[in-house]
């Protein structure tokens, strides 16, 4: 590690993984732009590089990238949340039925549905905090409780459909433009950098995520800090319920599933140690944004259309880059013991 | 990092190797989108596809999602339109969720049709219909008239007595009963609630009430598996003969033990068959709106009524044949 000393500060950022992560997006992106862009055969301007497909991998990546930032400053503090997919199920389903069955206008339906998805991040929350259980064993309790509560909500066969245009708005149309939803994500993604990097809190929660027992020595309130994490991985997952209903102009109780091991997976390849203490809002939205680049660029090449596997070829590349990403990651750290041994040797 | 970013290289490399490989095509590209991928039901639909492409000279790409998922057929069809092909066809997991996506294929200039499940009619040329509701109440009735000699005493089990298709299939039944078979008695309609235990304990309870029964008619999947083990049960094969609507699988035992005599659906291969030969059809203008046929290869002439393509009669699955099927 000495010879990080000697270093200049710009070889310092060269070294970083977000650079690593920027620099594998960026080829990512032109690898696509090149590949994925043509024109078809009934000689139309398709593909990668249209400005459309540009829009909507952005608005493709908001869901993901909404719960994406839930679970950072909770897997900051060594923590994690596996509810949140369900959680935006179970929120997509209530608003629904508020909306549709209850008469609700959709602002106070949209309201509502914010508060019930804080409730169920407070949930998981106390049983976090007060009965002391890990965060493992009781999102995963949730997961199936938030999953099988939209089940029966809806007896697994309801869909809630028929929105107005005014809300599908928000999730089909783009606003001063963008896509509408961008508008939501974009100070979400502000807040949560601010609260991770801008705050006390903040740093109180790498503290949490390295030692909480340290923590709690050095008068921080480790159950406080903890619980806001929870309760706030549960609000974002009910605005992403929100913009996923918008999107699709349909709320099932199969909505998001999986999602938390997507938004998991953009996490941990945006740098956040999933033993918690170290990473950031950055990473995570560059992990995002490589994810859903390369999802939305093999779906633009002929040849993987052609093959009729977009779909498992993209589950597979995220899953090579991914373990690329964790291995260039280390890669520094290999090279300097190799370099110390030989010099011992 | 060096070994990295060559590792990298090399897999772009690779990759980008794969693109030039699709030369210049003339062939029609025609595609279809099942469900499910991975259900045996639209595998076998698969099969059809496959020879009729062969037979006909076309490319046929085969893709939809690994589950049933409205949102992934969207994606699948943006695919699609990216590549530009001739045709898609479509059953449709959701008719609204689906209508978007097909509109823009076919401001493109892309030929839409669905089969299996249909959807908005403004979003496709064509349906490729498995069954019309008359089709299958008059095969399920010929087979049963055919089992019971025309005449004597049978009972249906429905899957619930509300049922919109299910009911114009007994509205069809009455019209061809009393047209064709007067001598044939329907002594009762009862509703399984489309269960395999409820259709069991109805079809026991209508066979006890019932003693010169010839004939039990399940008008629901699961319905015939539960009479004929009923039946089975009350050692009655042969007594009671068991038909009904049904997925081959599911009854391939009843039919080896003789208790069930035939299952009827569609012959899916068939269905896939007739999709391609209609697609293709349809992007060389050979059928239009208004055409009332279409002939479709090895398999004959089809009708087409309005914007409906009809597969025809349901296929009757028995012991000499069954066992062709898997799904």
């Amino acid at each position: 590690m000495s010879t990080t000393d000697h270093q200049s500060g710009w070889k310092n950022i060269l070294l970083r993984y977000e650079t690593l992560l920027l620099a594998v997006l960026v080829v990512e992106w032109l690898f696509f732009y090149h590949y994925g862009t043509t024109t078809n055969r009934r000689g139309v301007f398709v593909g990668f590089g249209t400005l459309d497909r540009q829009f909507d991998i952005l608005r493709h990546s908001c869901e993901i990238g909404l719960l994406a930032l839930a679970l950072t400053p909770v897997i900051l503090t060594a923590g994690i949340d596996l509810s949140v997919g369900s959680l935006l199920g179970l929120c997509a389903i209530l608003f629904g039925k508020l909306w549709r069955d209850g008469g609700l206008t959709i602002p106070v339906a949209a309201a509502l549905t914010l508060v019930a998805g804080a409730l169920g991040g407070g949930l998981n929350a106390g049983l976090i905090t007060v009965l002391r259980l890990p965060p493992l064993i009781v999102t995963l309790g949730t997961y199936s409780l938030f999953r099988g509560l939209a089940e029966a909500i809806t007896h697994g066969a309801v869909t809630y459909t028929d929105f107005p245009a005014s809300f599908l708005f928000l999730g089909q149309e783009r606003w001063l433009g963008l896509p509408t939803q961008a508008w939501l994500f974009l100070p979400v993604a502000a807040a949560v950098w601010l609260l991770v990097h801008g705050t006390a809190t903040g740093r109180s929660l790498r503290a949490i995520g390295f030692s909480p027992e340290g923590a709690r020595y050095a008068g921080l309130p480790v159950e406080r800090r903890v619980a806001l994490v929870y309760v706030l991985s549960g609000f974002i997952a009910a605005v992403a319920a929100l913009i996923y209903t918008a999107r699709l102009g349909q709320a099932k109780a199969d909505a998001g599933t999986g999602y938390e091991l997507f938004a998991i997976t953009a996490v941990v390849l945006g740098g956040t140690s999933i033993f918690g203490g170290r990473g950031s809002v950055t990473g995570t939205l560059l992990g995002v944004a490589a994810i859903a680049v390369l999802k939305s660029g093999l779906a633009t090449l002929p040849v993987v259309i052609r093959l009729n596997a977009a779909e498992e070829m993209s589950g597979m590349l995220t899953g090579a880059l991914l373990l690329l990403a964790l291995t260039g990651s280390i890669l520094p750290k290999i090279l300097s013991t190799l370099r110390a041994r030989r010099q011992a040797g | 990092m060096n070994p990295s970013i060559r590792r990298l290289g090399a897999i772009l490399v690779l990759l980008g190797s794969l693109v030039p490989a699709l030369a210049a095509e003339a062939k029609l590209m025609i595609t279809m989108m099942p469900k499910a991928k991975g259900n045996a039901y639209f595998i076998s639909c698969k099969a059809g596809a496959d020879k009729a492409a062969r037979e006909l000279g076309v490319e046929l790409l085969f893709d939809g999602p690994t589950d049933s998922n409205a949102a992934k057929q969207n994606e699948i069809v943006e695919n699609w339109i990216t590549l530009g092909v001739d045709v898609i066809t479509v059953a449709a997991e959701n008719k609204e969720g689906i209508s978007t996506a097909l509109r823009k294929a076919q401001k493109q200039g892309i030929k839409v049709i669905t089969y299996d499940a249909d959807a908005l009619p403004d979003v496709r040329s064509f349906f490729v219909n498995q069954a019309t509701p008359q089709g299958i109440a008059y095969g399920l009735l010929d087979e049963a008239a055919r089992l019971m000699g025309g005449e004597g005493e049978f009972a249906i089990i429905t899957a619930t007595l509300t049922a919109g298709n299910q009911r114009e299939w007994l509205k069809h039944m009455d019209v061809r009963l009393a047209e064709k078979y007067p001598k044939m008695k329907l002594v009762a309609v009862r509703p399984s609630d489309d269960l395999k235990d409820k259709a069991q304990s109805e079809a026991t309870a209508l066979m006890s009430a019932n003693p010169n029964l010839k004939l039990l008619m399940a008008i629901c999947t699961p319905g015939t598996p539960g009479a004929a083990e009923a039946v089975k049960q009350a050692g009655k094969t042969g007594k009671v003969k068991v038909i009904g609507l049904g997925l081959p699988n599911e009854n391939k035992r009843y039919v080896h033990e003789g208790v069930t005599e035939s299952v009827m659906l569609w012959n899916t291969e068939d269905l896939g068959y007739l999709t391609v030969c209609a697609a293709v059809a349809l992007a060389k203008d050979e059928i239009k709106l208004g055409a009332t046929s279409i002939t479709a290869g090895a398999l004959g002439t089809f009708e087409i009524k309005g914007d409906n393509i009809l597969l025809g009669k349901p296929y009757i699955f028995n012991q000499a044949n069954i066992d062709r099927f898997d799904f």
